[in-house]
């Protein structure tokens, strides 16, 4: 009990206070920038852990979602006059209700079409991004220079900036902690386990889905509101089904089921691929590289509770296993 | 005697198979009631009737007066009825501790808005019922242990600790005592005779006859699916019927 308070303390610390000393420091807008996208993927990565991680959802679209938040901050900042304030929920909200009108249908599909399901609505909502010009401005994306106003207070400054998106994020990310560990994520973990034997035990195994897909979505509506405002331009391309990839494989090396592997996770396939610049375009490979072998040495990533390849397998054996069902292939 | 569970010419086909077939029978309450029969007689696919796992064919199921045929499986443990697995599903990749928690929790409930803000009362109330349930069956000092490391003698016990964190009315155990030596089970017939006592419910299933016979009041046997029998041990022992359709007809 009080070590993780002294762990959330020294992280809080570290977030606060030595990561601002050392950007400022070092006083340049480029390590500014990094951070920022850094906590803005681990929010990413904290969302879509209490999905794939905690309740073993396969989730392909969580970049959709994503872009949802942007969008629907970009636009009612540049054409509605709507600002950080009120902004940031709605773009949190928009990204929950369109995730629950996606979870109704899919949410008793068995799992490996569930997954199927939300790669399509991925890029049914990357289409739509691209292509619904009078709304998204399509492929030139949307410009927004109204920054962040925090209650009549002008962001401007790098170091202010840093501080609104570790301080959403740091909040979002203690929400999904106590979410993802405590006895509600542990309900969450026995959908993972074996979802029929939760239902056994009094679980509403489709509301709990629901549930977390929703959440999830919201927090990624959040982190896709904070990427429009920071970096003031978005395009379809932020939000494409390799972001989704990108998301889930910090995940995966951090470890399904732990949402402190999974931070550290996303930090590492943010930070590496840019401390690797120097070498060159090769740094792709070698981040390609290191995360296959984690997949092979590490199989439950850093921190994980559950092995991928494990997991991957069950995923995929659903699949198989419901021909003998009642409903068809794919139905429970 | 007051029923606590009637079944009523509950049928159950699967294409051509009737796996369970025309079984009509009911479990009192209070009772240590044996469900026996030979592989493939139909037993799992009964529980699985009664649990909302499966949906009959036709027929009905009434648990404490009230139709439950239809309901998902999850209403019905919320009625008061929890079972275990035949082929021993515990949640592998969690500690004891939290196995047991979620049968709990599934009871009392848990949503992200009483995890966030308060809910201390049911977190205590989750973790008191956990505690009590690991002591039930020897498992403190495995806790926080992974359910995947335990041996299968311990496993076998988390599942029923965890069906018993639901406090149900009526517990179904699909062959509990299955893979176990016969040391162990006697134990296991020790700890569920136990259960019994304390006033609950119990309807077990067993694939060979000695564990039943020694302990439960009455018992039912199936055999391709159809009734055979339904009576005291001591008359079904002597049942030509029986005795063939273990002796004889092992037809799996
Ligand atoms: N989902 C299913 N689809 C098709 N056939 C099934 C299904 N479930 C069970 N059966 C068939 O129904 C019959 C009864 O099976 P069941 O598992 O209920 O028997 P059992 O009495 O529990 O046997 P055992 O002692 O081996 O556990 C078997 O012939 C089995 O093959
Ligand atoms: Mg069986």
């Amino acid at each position: 009990m009080s070590k993780s308070l002294l762990i959330k303390l020294g992280l809080l610390v570290l977030a606060f206070i030595l990561i601002p000393a050392l950007l400022m420091g070092f006083d340049k807008g480029y390590y500014y920038q990094i951070a920022t996208i850094a906590a803005i993927f681990m929010l990413l990565a904290a969302s879509l852990h209490l999905v794939t991680g905690v309740a073993g959802l396969l989730h392909l679209g969580h970049a959709a979602l994503y872009g949802v938040g942007a969008y629907v901050a970009a636009i009612l900042g540049a054409n509605h006059g709507i600002g950080f304030t009120l902004g940031l929920p709605l773009a949190g909200l928009s990204a929950a209700a369109i995730a629950f009108l996606v979870a109704l249908p899919t949410m008793r599909l068995m799992s490996i079409y569930f997954a199927v399901a939300t790669l399509g609505i991925g890029q049914m909502l990357y289409l739509v991004f691209l292509n619904w010009v009078g709304l998204t401005n399509g492929p030139n994306g949307v410009m927004l220079f109204s920054g962040i106003n925090l209650f009549g207070l002008e962001i401007d400054s790098d170091l202010g900036i840093y501080y609104v998106v570790a301080g959403v994020v740091a909040v979002s990310i203690l929400v999904l902690n106590r979410l993802s560990h405590s006895y509600y994520g542990n309900a969450l973990r026995s959908l993972r386990e074996d979802d029929q034997c939760a239902s056994a035990m009094g679980i509403n195994v489709t509301v709990m889905k629901i549930q977390a897909f929703v959440i999830s979505a919201f927090f990624a509506g959040i982190a896709g509101a904070l990427w429009a405002y920071t970096t003031g331009y978005i395009s379809p391309n932020d939000f494409h089904f390799s972001q989704s990839i990108l998301i889930l494989t910090m995940v995966v090396v951090g470890g399904l089921g732990s949402l402190p592997g999974v931070l550290i996770g996303a930090l590492l396939l943010i930070l590496l691929p840019e401390a690797l610049r120097s070498v060159g375009d090769i740094r792709n490979i070698i981040v390609g590289v290191l995360m296959f072998s984690a997949i092979l040495f590490l199989p439950k990533g850093l921190f994980g509770e559950v092995s991928a390849l494990n997991f991957a397998r069950r995923v995929l054996g659903q699949g198989w296993a419901a021909q003998k069902g009642e409903k068809g292939i794919g139905w429970k | 005697m007051t029923p606590i569970l009637e079944l009523d010419h509950l049928t159950r086909a699967f294409g051509g198979l009737k796996a369970v077939d025309d079984v009509t029978t009911q479990v009192n309450q209070g009772e240590l009631f044996g469900l026996i029969g030979p592989n493939g007689a139909g037993k799992t696919t009964l529980f699985n009737l009664i649990s909302g796992f499966t949906p009959p064919s036709s027929g009905e199921v009434r648990f404490k007066g009230e139709v439950i045929t239809g309901l998902s499986a999850h209403k019905i443990a919320h009625k008061g009825m929890s079972r275990t697995f035949q082929n021993l599903r515990v949640f592998p990749n969690m500690t004891v501790f939290d196995n047991i928690s979620v049968g709990a929790l599934g009871m009392i409930g848990v949503g992200p808005m009483s995890s966030l803000f308060g809910g201390k009362a049911r977190a205590k109330e989750i973790s008191e019922r956990s505690y009590e349930m690991l002591e039930r069956v020897g498992l403190a000092d495995h806790a926080d242990d992974l359910a995947a490391n335990l041996s299968y003698g311990k496993r076998k016990y988390l599942e029923i600790a965890r069906a018993l964190a639901m406090k149900p009315e009526l517990l179904i155990l699909d062959e509990p005592a299955a893979g176990m030596n016969d040391s162990e089970t006697t134990e296991l017939a020790q700890f569920i005779t136990g259960l019994n006592k304390e006033g609950l419910t119990i309807m077990l299933v067993e694939h060979d006859m000695g564990l039943v016979m020694g302990i439960c009041e009455r018992l039912v046997v199936l055999a391709s699916g159809r009734k055979i029998a339904d009576d005291v041990p001591a008359v079904v022992r002597q049942d030509p019927g029986v005795l063939e359709a273990y002796l004889g007809g092992d037809e799996g």
